[in-house]
């Protein structure tokens, strides 16, 4: 897994490649927590994610409620398979998709 | 024991191939030092020597002929002893020797007080008082070759020369003689069988028309030379000899002191070490004490390997405690799989008496514990909950929220609620005291056993399968909720599947789709939908086995990455609506 940091303002763009497992999850929740304190927005670009575990999904609960009260937070370019991973797990209902 | 004197008697060999190398390294160096200092010592010696005879001979010469030319009348003589040999044919000079040869000269040697007489006399003095072979008058005559006597004074048995008396000398010898006359005075070293090597001298005598008139030879024996230069060589050997003998004594035992004597403590600290380990000794110094202060790399060594031994000791310390701690650990860790093996319904049939269902469930951790768990319990007479759940996270952490939440829910179930409201009360209940942020995905269904209606709710988990009597197993794209422990204030929709008789309802977690082979490729639910239609008919029991054995294939080698949970049941109608009917 590799990510890539854009940040303008207060804005934040992770753009993720590769697995997001218990592998790979916490160095992507050290990138997280680091950010998020500084930030209003914050967006998670998913086009070359190829799999997400329940500990990638974990990250996104965290991110997700955190960022309920500082701002907004999106997840683009969500491809069919993690789509999918989504709606099994009800995450559809918390993220904005788009 | 054995092993022991092996490494003796080789420390042992090492100390004598050490010492014998410095020996040997110090004799060779000194005997060529030695061999190479005597030749150029000889050299100088010799040409030293042989121009100190030379000044001597020379000196000698000078003298004789001074007194010649000054005393007598040596050219005159000369010039006659000439005249009568270039005078007499080949075959009267081939007489030479002969009485009669010497009678034709008789006029210049019989007068006592002549010429002859005075200086035969003269330079027989001169050889008398002087360490010299010969010193004698001749001259050379160039038409015939050869070196005629005029006066010579050494009485040596049958080489008396007498004046005329002549020797054969080629033109070489001549050409050498005289070109050695060049620059200086003509001197040069011949090889006689009678005198050995002689060093001859020669000084033009001259009349006073200044022609030459014959030479005074001095031959000075080499012999002097040689002996001496023996002699030299022979005290210089005896003295090289034993000074590379005390140095290189010396040198061995500079050597032992300063080298193979450390080297050794050294090796017997080490053979110490080994030992004292092997029989668990509580000795930690060995190479600390050694204290060796040679101020070179044995030093160096030795400080390095009690920083070894120091390390070693500790690094020993540090992996008991460590080892220990591995134990307990695993110690607990098993305790914990047994605890969380007995936490889920484990013996079957687990309801012997209910022929109704009939049901079966594995959970396969990926490591000692796991997050994933099935459950199923009587809530009332007619009513079987169903779970199946799988918590975020693995190992003891994904254990702990495990337990936490088997016992949520269960306890909710228990109320009698609908499976919606159990699962909204249980995330309420997660959420309050959820630090982690971990979650849980579940699938839990509330069978009617009289009716065989399942009413479920999902929060986040998998697709259920279903199967029908007769038919196949597919999956049932049901309505999800979120996770449970994700947020707060969720609320659960529930769904309803009528089962008849015969059919089937398979529920699993990820760790069965998501199983992975060697190129990272997913097990999937195509896979896991074909494994369980290989044999849709048959047992709970023997479909999870089926499953599990498809899994097993196609990952081989690979490790187990997830925990691997599945349940099955199957429902086998109500025996008594049925004979009411």
């Amino acid at each position: 897994m590799t990510i890539e940091k854009a940040l303008a303002d207060k804005a934040l763009t992770l753009k993720i490649s590769g697995r997001i497992d218990s592998k790979t999850a916490p160095e992507l929740e050290k990138t997280v927590q680091d950010a998020l304190d500084s930030i209003t927005c914050l967006v998670f670009d998913f086009d070359d994610v190829v799999y997400i575990s329940s500990a990638g999904l974990r990250i996104l609960l965290i991110a997700q409620k955190k960022m309920n009260s500082r701002g907004e937070m999106k997840v683009i370019n969500v491809n069919n398979d993690i789509m999918e991973i989504f709606e099994v797990t009800g995450f559809t209902d918390i993220l904005t998709i788009g | 024991m054995n092993k022991d004197t092996n490494e003796k008697s080789r420390s042992g060999k090492k100390q004598l191939s050490i010492s014998r190398k410095a020996l040997i390294t110090t004799l060779m160096s000194c005997i060529i030092f030695g061999l190479v200092s005597q030749i150029i010592a000889l050299a100088f010696y010799g040409v030293s020597l042989t121009n100190q005879y030379i000044d001597f001979a020379t000196s000698v010469a000078l003298q004789a002929q001074q007194s010649a030319v000054k005393g007598t009348d040596a050219a005159g003589l000369s010039n006659d002893v000439m005249e009568i040999y270039r005078s007499l044919s080949d075959e009267e000079r081939q007489k030479t020797g002969t009485a009669g040869y010497r009678a034709l000269y008789s006029d210049l040697t019989k007068e006592k007080g002549g010429s002859y007489d005075v200086l035969w006399h003269m330079l027989k003095g001169v050889l008398s008082f002087n360490n010299i072979y010969d010193v004698y008058i001749a001259m050379y005559d160039r038409d015939t070759e050869a070196i005629v006597y005029i006066v010579d004074p050494l009485v040596d048995g049958d080489s008396d020369m007498m004046p005329g008396d002549w020797e054969h000398a080629d033109s070489r010898e001549i050409n050498t003689f005289m070109n050695g006359y060049v620059d200086d005075l003509p001197r040069y070293f011949s090889w006689t069988k009678q005198y050995g090597l002689l060093c001859t001298v020669a000084i033009p005598i001259r009349n006073e028309a200044r022609d030459f008139c014959s030479f005074l030879f001095v031959d000075v024996s080499a012999k002097e030379i040689i002996y001496s230069m023996l002699r030299f060589s022979l005290q210089y050997t005896l003295a090289l000899l034993i000074v590379t003998l005390l140095i290189a004594w010396l040198g061995t035992r500079r050597i032992r002191r300063t080298l193979v004597a450390p080297i050794n403590r050294i090796a017997k600290a080490a053979q110490e070490y080994v030992k004292d380990r092997q029989e668990h000794s509580d000795n930690k110094d060995h190479f600390a004490s050694l204290n060796i202060r040679t101020g070179d790399e044995l030093e160096n060594l030795s400080l390095a390997m009690a920083d070894m031994e120091r390390e070693l000791m500790e690094y020993e310390d540090h992996l008991t405690t460590i080892t220990a701690e591995k134990e307990r650990i695993g110690t607990e860790l098993m305790l914990a799989t047994k605890i969380q093996a007995a936490m889920l319904p484990h013996s079957f049939p687990p309801f012997p008496d209910r022929n109704e269902f009939d049901i079966y469930a594995t959970m396969e951790p990926a490591r000692e514990v796991g997050g994933d768990f099935y459950d199923f319990f009587l809530i009332d007479e007619d009513h079987l909950g169903l779970v199946m759940a799988d918590v975020s996270g693995k190992g003891i952490p994904a254990a702990l929220f495990m337990m936490i939440s088997k016992t949520i829910l269960q306890s909710c179930a228990m109320l009698g609620r609908s499976s919606a409201e159990i699962l909204s009360k249980t995330n309420e209940a997660i959420c309050s005291k959820n630090q982690a942020d971990m979650f849980v995905t579940v699938w839990f269904g509330i069978l009617e056993i009289s009716t065989g209606i399942v009413t479920a709710a999902n929060a986040g988990h998998e697709y259920p399968a279903v199967c029908r009597a007769d038919g196949s197993f597919e999956l049932m794209k049901d309505k999800h909720g979120l996770v449970i422990g994700g947020m707060d204030g969720i609320n659960y929709k529930e769904y309803q599947i009528q089962l008849f008789e015969g059919d089937k309802i398979f529920v699993y977690t990820d760790g069965i789709t998501e199983a992975t082979d060697r190129d990272e490729v997913l097990f999937g639910t195509d896979r896991m939908l074909e494994a369980l239609n290989s044999e849709p008919a048959a047992s709970p029991e023997q479909i999870l086995k089926n499953v599990r054995d498809a899994v097993r294939v196609f990952v081989k080698e690979s490790e187990q990455f997830d925990d691997m949970t599945m349940m099955c049941i199957e429902y086998k109608g109500n025996s008594e609506k049925r004979r009411s009917e």
